[in-house]
C-alpha cells in the first residue's frame, strides 16, 4: 500500500448528489493527474481536462480515455466556444 | 478567479452548471483514527482557500450565477506510516509542512492503534452555480 486518497470516495459521491455528467460535456479546471477525472468520465459525452502542471496532464493522457481531451494549459489560456460546454468543474483550482 | 467564473459563464450552455470544489479555509487535520494528533501547517493554502470563497462571493454580486446548491464531505488522504503522509503532503501541496511535535504524537497513537493508518482530514465544499 502506499498514499491513498479518498479511498471512501465521498468526493465522487458528494458530486454526484449534486450534479449528472451522463451524457455532458463537461470542461474540468485543475484536472492533476485526473484522479477525479476518472471517476467521472466513462459516463461524460466527452471531457476537455486541462491543468497547467504538464507531467500530471500526461499522467492522465496515458490512461487513454477516448472521450477525454487534456491539456497542460492554465485557466486564462482555455478558448472554447461560447455556449459549447455543460458542465464547467473546478477541481480544487478556483 | 471571477475571471475563470465569468469564462465559465461565457462556456456554457443555457442550462449549464458551474460546480466548484475546494477546501475550506480551515486547517487540515492528522488524524490516528478518530483521534487529532497536530494540524498541517499551509497558511498559504488556506488563504487561497479563502481567496476562492471570495471569489464565488464576488461573482455572484455580479448578477452572473445564482447559488444552486451547497454540500460538505471530508476528504482523508492515508499513508502507510507518518513519516511516508508527511513526505506526500510536504511534496504535493503547495507550502506545506507537518511539524515534528505532530509526527511525534501521531507516532506515539499509532503504537497504541495497531493497523490503524495515519490520515489527513479535510474538508470540502461543492458549490454548484446556475446562471441567473
Amino acid at each position: 500500500m502506499a498514499i491513498d486518497e479518498d479511498p471512501e470516495g465521498h468526493e465522487i459521491r458528494a458530486l454526484e448528489a449534486v450534479v449528472s455528467f451522463a451524457a455532458r460535456r463537461v470542461l474540468e479546471i485543475g484536472c492533476g493527474d485526473g484522479r477525479l477525472t476518472l471517476r467521472y468520465a466513462r459516463t461524460a459525452a466527452w471531457v476537455i481536462a486541462v491543468d497547467p502542471d504538464e507531467a500530471a496532464v500526461a499522467e492522465l493522457a496515458a490512461e487513454r480515455l477516448p472521450n477525454v481531451e487534456t491539456r497542460a494549459i492554465g485557466a486564462d489560456d482555455i478558448d472554447l466556444a461560447p455556449h459549447s460546454v455543460d458542465v464547467v468543474l473546478f477541481a480544487w483550482s478556483l | 478567479m471571477v475571471d475563470a467564473l465569468r469564462r465559465a459563464h461565457r462556456m456554457m450552455t443555457l442550462d449549464g452548471i458551474v460546480v466548484d470544489l475546494h477546501p475550506t479555509a480551515s486547517a487540515s487535520a492528522i488524524e490516528v483514527g478518530e483521534q487529532v494528533t497536530g494540524h498541517v501547517d499551509a497558511a498559504d493554502a488556506q488563504r487561497r482557500h479563502a481567496a476562492a470563497d471570495a471569489a464565488l462571493a464576488a461573482v455572484l454580486e455580479t448578477g452572473l450565477f445564482v447559488v444552486e446548491q451547497v454540500v460538505a464531505f471530508t476528504f482523508y488522504t492515508y499513508g502507510d506510516t507518518i513519516d511516508e503522509l508527511r513526505d506526500y503532503i510536504e511534496e504535493n501541496w503547495r507550502n506545506a509542512r507537518v511539524d515534528e511535535t505532530t509526527v511525534s504524537r501521531t507516532r506515539d497513537a499509532l503504537s497504541r492503534a495497531p493497523g490503524v493508518r495515519p490520515r489527513s482530514r479535510e474538508r470540502i465544499v461543492v458549490t454548484t452555480l446556475r446562471r441567473a
